[in-house]
């Protein structure tokens, strides 16, 4: 059963891949799939350890310069080392705002972040000698072990393998010590202090993987866009990351894909009003925050339970 | 090695259902011709984005109406970016791959407008007048632009206001970022060909409501003239501190966009006096034969807009587009459209000075004339100024 499950899920998550690529073109598959791996590693942070950020726009807009500016200044090391300096830059970010926001709770978290998220595009453009300021930056193709990869099939192979490898190692932490003492923290700081698990490190440690994440999927936004300026990093993309973490369901990977890819495929859908986009777009969230308060992996949970009686 | 890639690029391509469309021109049948969009139905520049769109649907249902051209209807498809770059890649690519589009009319934005170029010039698919100023777009075989560069705009006023006023003494308030160093860099440059300097720079943080230190600075240096290189928020917060500290020796001028209605309507009526270059006729009240026309088919086919200067932008330059679209005969291809747009010499429209395309030559217009607010309205204070060989010149309105 569980075998057979999983094949279907495999076989369904493709399928959804294919319709949205015969439908909306193989660049929108791209940008869900970079979305995919912002929102899984949202949730390790929101679901797992329950700190909500609202500026993870900033780290992917971290992660996607430094992959440009390592494409542009040392190509050399190809798109694997320019991924890693982009999460690895993210991720240290990370840390310097989840030190401070180890005094902070709830709201007050997502204060912070917020004011991050928009800290991060007014740096970009107070920097222009290197990010080309309001006006942008083109972003070179990335090469792959000397493969240069221009057209979106080539990038879809590798958003595709980031992502599956991305929500591999998040199932896998999420079932071991880490993702235990994560959520550990979400239900209780004091409970976890007696179990002797350190809630600062991993408090940190959870805003550093988060942030390692997104920082890689900016660098594979960064290919697959072409061009990037601090418009593409609002503080509305952030929010949109928050909503796709609470529609698939806080906590659950599985969640997290389906959110991510529900939300982009209904914006593009939504794209041809000229008038009610925004409201549209808010009424059926909050429609399905109504319809199923635990997100989409919960919904499914208990339509499974009521299937099997 | 080579041949591996190939191999496997063909390989991926036959798999993923990627084919070349093999008709005689891509979104051109017997009777039709799709067109499409990326614009800002939603974000910051919501509103001259669905204004644009108004003005571009009322003059195609015009056109439509009275049997389309060479006898096919125009057919389009518009998709919102929200200002955002990688939306605005995923429209183009929606349009041109899925929807198949003939061509791009008229797309808005900095961000938006650079991140699809390089695709549509790849793919070979026209861009038609995006709005926008940055002379980057210059020199690009698949695209056509329209308005004076923002540069060209600088270098007039400051010209203008050297030669003709006799102005020694000119400042800048400048939004401290890249597109208000664009500005400042322009004037400075510009200043020094005449042997002058800057005589005051102040700079306005982008998003700011307290713009009183700036103006005392301004007023404290006694300048002849001061630069608004802002947008309509802190620039009408200007107009209203000067007004209050009652400023009248230097003449304030609106750079760039800032020329316009919704900027003074913000002021609230202390903008009496102010100088800006204007690049349209007066969209309301002037009542040459062609701003009339565009009145009525606005009003007959969009009813609901009330016109100004975004919506005659749509208007106009979906005018010249059917132009070109004439030009290009019947057998219409995207090659013939741009061949036929680079033949327009001297087309007279009443609108703008004649306008006059030719291979490397893809702008419009690059002129404007200067105006002063007088009653609330933007009053004509100069004739067609423009930069010829290095030198200002004027031609009658």
């Amino acid at each position: 059963m569980r075998a057979f499950q999983r094949i279907a899920m495999w076989t369904g998550a493709a399928a959804v891949l294919w319709g949205v690529k015969a439908s909306l073109g193989l660049f929108v598959v791209n940008l869900l799939l970079v979305y995919v791996i912002v929102a899984v590693g949202l949730n390790l942070l929101m679901g797992f350890t329950g700190q909500i950020s609202a500026g993870h726009a900033g780290f992917l807009a971290v992660g996607a310069y430094v992959a440009a500016l390592v494409g542009m200044h040392a190509p050399q090391v190809g798109a694997v080392g320019a991924l890693i300096a982009a999460g690895a830059a993210a991720a240290l970010l990370g840390v310097a705002i989840g030190l401070p926001a180890l005094r902070l709770a709830g709201f007050y978290i997502a204060m912070a972040t917020l004011a991050f998220g928009v800290v991060v595009t007014e740096a970009i453009l107070q920097m222009d000698v290197w990010t080309g300021g309001a006006d942008g930056m083109y972003v070179l193709a990335p090469s792959l072990f000397g493969f240069p990869l221009d057209s979106d099939t080539q990038k879809f192979w590798l958003v595709l393998g980031t992502a599956v490898l991305a929500v591999w190692t998040a199932q896998n932490l999420a079932g071991s010590k880490v993702g235990r003492a994560f959520l550990a923290l979400r239900e209780s700081d004091v409970a976890t202090e007696t179990l002797g698990i350190s809630t600062a490190a991993y408090r940190t440690l959870a805003f550093a993987l988060s942030a390692f994440y997104t920082g890689v999927a900016g660098g594979l936004f960064a290919y697959v866009v072409s061009y990037i300026s601090p418009d593409a990093f609002s503080i509305e993309l952030s929010i949109d990351f928050v909503a796709m973490v609470i529609l698939g369901g806080m906590g659950s990977i599985g969640g997290s894909i389906v959110g991510a890819a529900l939300l982009t495929v209904l914006n593009q859908y939504l794209a041809v009003l000229q008038d009610f986009k925004a409201l549209i777009f808010g009424l059926a969230v909050v429609v399905c925050m109504i319809l199923m308060p635990g997100g989409v992996s919960a919904a499914w949970k208990a339509a499974l339970e009521r299937f099997r009686g | 090695m080579r041949r591996t890639t190939w191999w496997l690029a063909t390989l991926a391509a036959v798999l993923l259902g990627v084919a070349a469309p093999a008709a005689a021109e891509v979104g051109v049948t017997a009777d039709r011709i799709l067109i499409g969009t990326s614009q800002s139905f939603s974000g910051p520049l919501v509103f001259p984005g669905t204004e644009e769109i108004a003005g571009i649907e009322a003059y195609l249902e015009y056109v439509n109406q009275n049997g389309g051209i060479h006898g096919r209807k125009i057919e389009w498809k518009w998709y919102d970016d929200g200002y955002k770059p990688q939306d605005a890649v995923a429209n183009m690519k929606r349009l041109v791959e899925q929807d198949q589009v003939f061509c791009i009319l008229i797309n808005q934005g900095t961000s938006p407008v650079m991140a699809v170029v390089p695709y549509l010039e790849q793919k070979k698919v026209p861009l038609m007048f995006p709005f926008q100023g940055s002379s980057r777009l210059h020199g690009k075989k698949y695209v056509f632009t329209s308005f004076t560069y923002y540069d060209t705009q600088t270098q007039i006023v400051t010209r203008w206001l050297v030669e003709k006023k006799g102005f020694k003494r000119i400042g800048i308030i400048y939004q401290d970022d890249a597109y208000g160093k664009f500005f400042l860099n322009t004037l400075k440059k510009e200043l020094e060909a005449k042997g002058l300097k800057i005589a005051a720079a102040e700079s306005v943080k982008r998003g700011a409501t307290d713009v009183a230190p700036q103006v005392a600075k301004i007023a404290q240096a006694g300048l002849d003239a001061c630069l608004l290189a802002l947008v309509p928020g802190p620039g009408a917060q200007v107009l209203k501190e000067a007004a209050k500290i009652g400023l009248k020796k230097t003449k304030l001028i609106s750079s760039g966009p800032l020329t316009d209605e919704k900027f003074l309507i913000l002021s609230g009526g202390v903008g009496e006096g102010v100088w800006g270059l204007s690049l349209w006729p007066d969209p309301v009240r002037d009542d040459s034969p062609a701003m009339q026309e565009y009145r009525k088919i606005l009003k007959k086919y969009r009813p609901g807009h009330e016109p100004n200067r975004y919506n005659l932008y749509g208007y106009f330059y979906t005018k010249l587009f059917c132009e070109g679209l004439k030009r290009a005969g019947k057998d219409l291809t995207r090659e013939k459209l741009i061949q036929a747009l680079e033949s327009i010499q001297n087309w007279e429209n009443g609108i703008i000075p004649p306008v006059s395309f030719g291979p490397g030559d893809h702008q419009a217009q690059d002129q404007g004339f200067m105006v002063e607010v007088q009653g609330g309205r933007f009053v004509p204070i100069s004739g067609w100024l423009g930069i010829r060989d290095g030198k200002l010149v004027e031609s009658p309105l």
